[in-house]
């Protein structure tokens, strides 16, 4: 059941909400301010949901008018219809919006009503007429079915698409009891796939990610403190739970470019604990491809080919396009962000940012600007160009204070010493910036102690201790093949007895817990970003965005050289303008 | 294109000797109304703009300021807010005064979104401001009192803001809740921490420092009556209607 529909302005006004018009009951916490702080002001507007506590969340934006419509709806429930009955609200409210009223309860309640009862019977005959589909696959499966770990996953279960999608493994013995008299071969193919997720799930395959573990921190993020691997390799899976093809999802298919790694790489982000939310989401992005392999889903066939026909923008002259952009009253399409959009994110990755955030990056732009009105005289790549701008902006600006002399005085205030640890990875300059940022403490008159936890790599110890001499303040160190928790926590205990201000901790490169590091029981996420090696990269500054877009900190200092003094601050204004150069 | 430019030659030709046909009077008189409907155009458009009529909106997010916007235009907040994720901009006649007979002059509010990645749609709109009111949650206060300082702070220290003199007003919102703080408490809690900013703002090195201005007076704790922008600190509640305060302030600044 859908919970709430809420319909605002982007200046915050509400302007209909389902549950004041109909009565129901409000919600808890505010699911609402969550999501546009934490994703549409992030820039992840073009996600396809966003979750918090129990409630789902899914968007839409009317560019034009400038507003938004957000469904929210227990996160347990997968309701198919949501993305239909968004797209239904938003046609219909922007034909009785008008920028003078502010109270629409009298007419939309009753539309309302009525596209929710239509959008919930399409769900229903479309669910109909997948069970009568998937009543077909094969005995191979049913062995693999019967897989006890596969409690985890009953979403692979494309026949049952029950609205409760609690794992039911009995579901899928008896689809596989009605599968085994057709032997389709093509079927084969289908199921095969089918198994796939289960087992990437329970193997916790090979992370493509890189050495960055991306979703995993976004997991970690939400909270999230189990160490499940499994949700974050989806390359293993290169499924779909269902051949599923609403018109909308149709409508998706044929809007974007045919790219299956880009595909693959969007299941990475929200990355949820919970399967269910990811094999959703893969499940619409891959409906088309299976789609196109099998012919003998004649019915769905059928749609897609009528979505296709569609397909082929109008191509319009090349006159009448620049009449209209003198007009002013193009309205901007899908098919025309495109070609604007890709130049703008090759050149974002010619700048070293990771082909996954200007991917993003580009889908939000893409959300934000679809069906808005240009102004007149103005081209599509200007317009795409000044919101992408905007938008980098607007993630390189910090969310907080960054003022790191004023939390170390609240510290101080509070007779703790303010404690800084370094994480990175090997060689990336850490215990050089370390001895930098010391340096700065110290010319702001803060007494300053090193603690020396890198206790694996050799050298490490003695380059601290170098560092020290030079700087002349304290260092604690154990030595080596010591359990860097234990010496941090021992270097606190001595900093707070010593009266210093702050603690600077050296970490080894290699992956030691970062659990184990912290005294405080609550597991710290990413505080701050120093980026190293400014110097040394020209103008390829991408690498400070895709750190800033993926952690959601701020980048606190940049280091730029070898000595002592090359620390600065972030110069947001100007990478901008280095990345869009 | 050489027939184009003979054309053209013969066309000044002819227009030169119809103009030394005519008496020399009329041209002059001709050339001095131009001039003079030249100059009443300048004069009426710098008479017109001296006066701005901008008032913006800002404060931390969640304070109030899209209630506050909306009491001010239409009376009422309507169903509610949510984070802002624009700004609100519009001219109009205050809802209280709509019913007063005689010319009104319209105001322009700007209401900022509060949100720390929209701060540069502040930088925006503060050249043209007349006057800036600045929302805070009298109700929950202490836990965000360092942030709303250091946005304060920021504010105060902007040239723009200083060089002009632009009043500031300090309006304590929802006061109307039980666990709200007085307006003398908060000025207080805020001078308090403009000065530890102030501080430690001023120990950083030239290179870092973003604030155009400085604050104060150096060795003395910080006052707003030491300002060189007037400072004014008043309370009132958004969702009851209570926004008498924002009301004298802004017809005190935007002459009616």
């Amino acid at each position: 059941m859908l919970e709430e529909l809420l319909i605002f302005t982007r200046g915050g006004l509400i302007l209909w909400s389902s549950c004041r018009a109909l009565g129901a009951a409000a919600l808890k916490g505010s699911p609402i301010d969550a999501l546009i702080r934490s994703c549409l002001l992030e820039e992840r507007s073009g996600d396809a949901s966003f979750s918090q506590d129990n409630y789902a969340l899914k968007w839409t934006f009317h560019n034009d008018l400038g507003l938004v419509f957000v469904a929210v709806y227990q996160k347990i429930l997968h309701l198919l219809y949501v993305d239909d009955l968004l797209a239904a609200v938003r046609r219909e409210f922007a034909q009785i919006y008008d920028p003078k009223r502010t109270a629409y309860d009298q007419d939309f309640t009753d539309i309302f009503r009525q596209l929710h009862l239509e959008a919930e019977a399409r769900a229903e005959e479309m669910k109909k007429s997948k069970q009568a589909l998937s009543s077909r696959p094969l005995p191979p499966a049913a062995s693999h079915k019967t897989d006890p770990k596969a409690s985890g996953d009953s979403r692979p279960n494309a026949a049952k698409k029950k609205k409760k999608g609690k794992d039911d493994s009995d579901d899928a013995d008896y689809t596989a009891k009605e599968a085994l008299p057709n032997g389709n071969g093509t079927f084969k193919a289908q199921d095969r796939v089918l198994v796939l997720p289960k087992q990437g799930k329970e193997n916790g395959g090979p992370n493509d990610n890189g050495a960055f573990d991306v979703s995993k921190l976004q997991r970690l993020r939400k909270n999230d403190r189990k160490n499940n691997t499994g949700a974050a390799d989806n390359g293993a899976k290169k499924l779909t739970t269902k051949p599923s093809e609403t018109k909308k999802k149709g409508k998706q298919d044929r809007v974007w470019d045919d790219k299956p790694s880009n595909k693959k790489l969007d299941f990475t982000d929200p990355a949820d604990e919970r399967g269910d939310e990811v094999t959703d989401h893969m499940a619409v992005n891959q409906g088309e491809s299976m789609m196109d392999k099998d012919d003998n889903l004649s019915s769905d066939s059928e749609e897609d080919e009528q979505e296709v026909e569609d397909g082929p923008p109008k191509k319009k002259g090349w006159f009448s396009s620049m009449f209209q952009s003198i007009a002013g009253n193009n309205v901007l399409d899908k098919s025309d962000l495109q070609p604007a959009l890709k130049a703008l994110k090759d050149r974002l990755m010619t700048k070293n940012v990771a082909e996954e955030i200007a991917e993003k990056l580009c889908e939000s732009v893409a959300a934000s600007l679809e069906g808005k009105k240009l102004g007149s005289f103005t081209r599509i790549s200007s317009t795409v160009q000044t919101a992408m701008e905007e938008a980098l902006l607007r993630i390189l600006t910090p969310r907080r204070s960054i003022d790191i002399l004023r939390d170390v005085n609240a510290a101080k205030e509070r007779g703790r010493p303010y404690v800084i640890v370094f994480v990175g990875v090997n060689g990336v300059g850490k215990s050089t910036n370390l001895a930098k940022v010391a340096y700065w403490l110290l010319q702001h008159n803060l007494s300053v102690t090193l603690a020396a936890c890198d206790t694996f790599r050799s050298g490490a110890v003695e380059q601290l201790r170098t560092h020290a001499r030079r700087l002349q303040i304290p260092i604690f160190e154990k030595g080596y093949e010591k359990d860097p928790a234990v010496v941090a926590r021992e270097a606190i205990q001595e900093a707070s007895r010593n009266k210093s201000d702050v603690v600077l901790v050296d970490t080894a490169g290699r992956m030691q817990k970062l659990a184990d590091l912290s005294a405080v029981p609550t597991a710290r996420l990413i505080d701050g970003i120093l980026l190293t090696k400014f110097d040394t990269i020209d103008d390829k500054v991408g690498a400070a965005l895709s750190m800033v877009y993926i952690s959601g900190a701020p980048v606190m200092f940049v280091g730029c050289g070898q000595s002592y003094t090359d620390l600065k601050k972030l110069n947001v204004k100007s990478i901008v303008k280095t990345l869009l150069k | 294109m050489d027939e184009w430019i003979r054309q053209a030659e013969v066309w000044v030709g002819q227009a030169e000797s119809w103009i030394r046909q005519q008496p020399p009077e009329q041209i002059y008189i001709a050339a001095a109304v131009i001039a003079l409907t030249i100059l009443v155009f300048i004069a009426a458009s710098c008479l017109k703009s001296s006066k701005s009529n901008t008032i913006v909106l800002s404060g931390l997010s969640g304070s109030g300021k899209t209630t506050l916007f909306h009491q001010l235009r239409d009376g009422s907040s309507h169903q509610g807010t949510v984070t802002s994720m624009e700004e609100n901009n519009d001219t109009f006649v205050l809802n209280s005064e709509k019913e007063r007979n005689g010319k009104v002059r319209p105001v322009h509010i700007v209401d900022v979104p509060g949100h720390a990645r929209l701060k540069p749609k502040l930088d925006e709109v503060l050249p043209k401001a007349a006057g800036l009111v600045f929302v805070v949650d009298a109700q929950d206060f202490l836990s965000s009192m360092q942030d709303a300082a250091e946005y304060l702070y920021d504010t105060l220290t902007k040239a723009s803001v200083v060089k002009k003199k632009v009043p500031v007003l300090i309006f304590c919102n929802k006061t109307d809740k039980v666990t709200a703080h007085s307006k003398e408490f908060i000025k207080k809690q805020l001078e308090k921490e403009i000065n530890k900013l102030r501080e430690s703002r001023n120990a950083i090195s030239s290179a870092d420092i973003s604030d155009e201005v400085k604050l104060g007076v150096p060795g003395e704790a910080f006052k707003f009556s030491q300002c060189q922008n007037k400072v004014t600190v008043a309370e009132g509640a958004c969702l009851t209607g209570n926004v008498s305060a924002v009301e004298k302030f802004i017809r005190e600044y935007v002459k009616a």
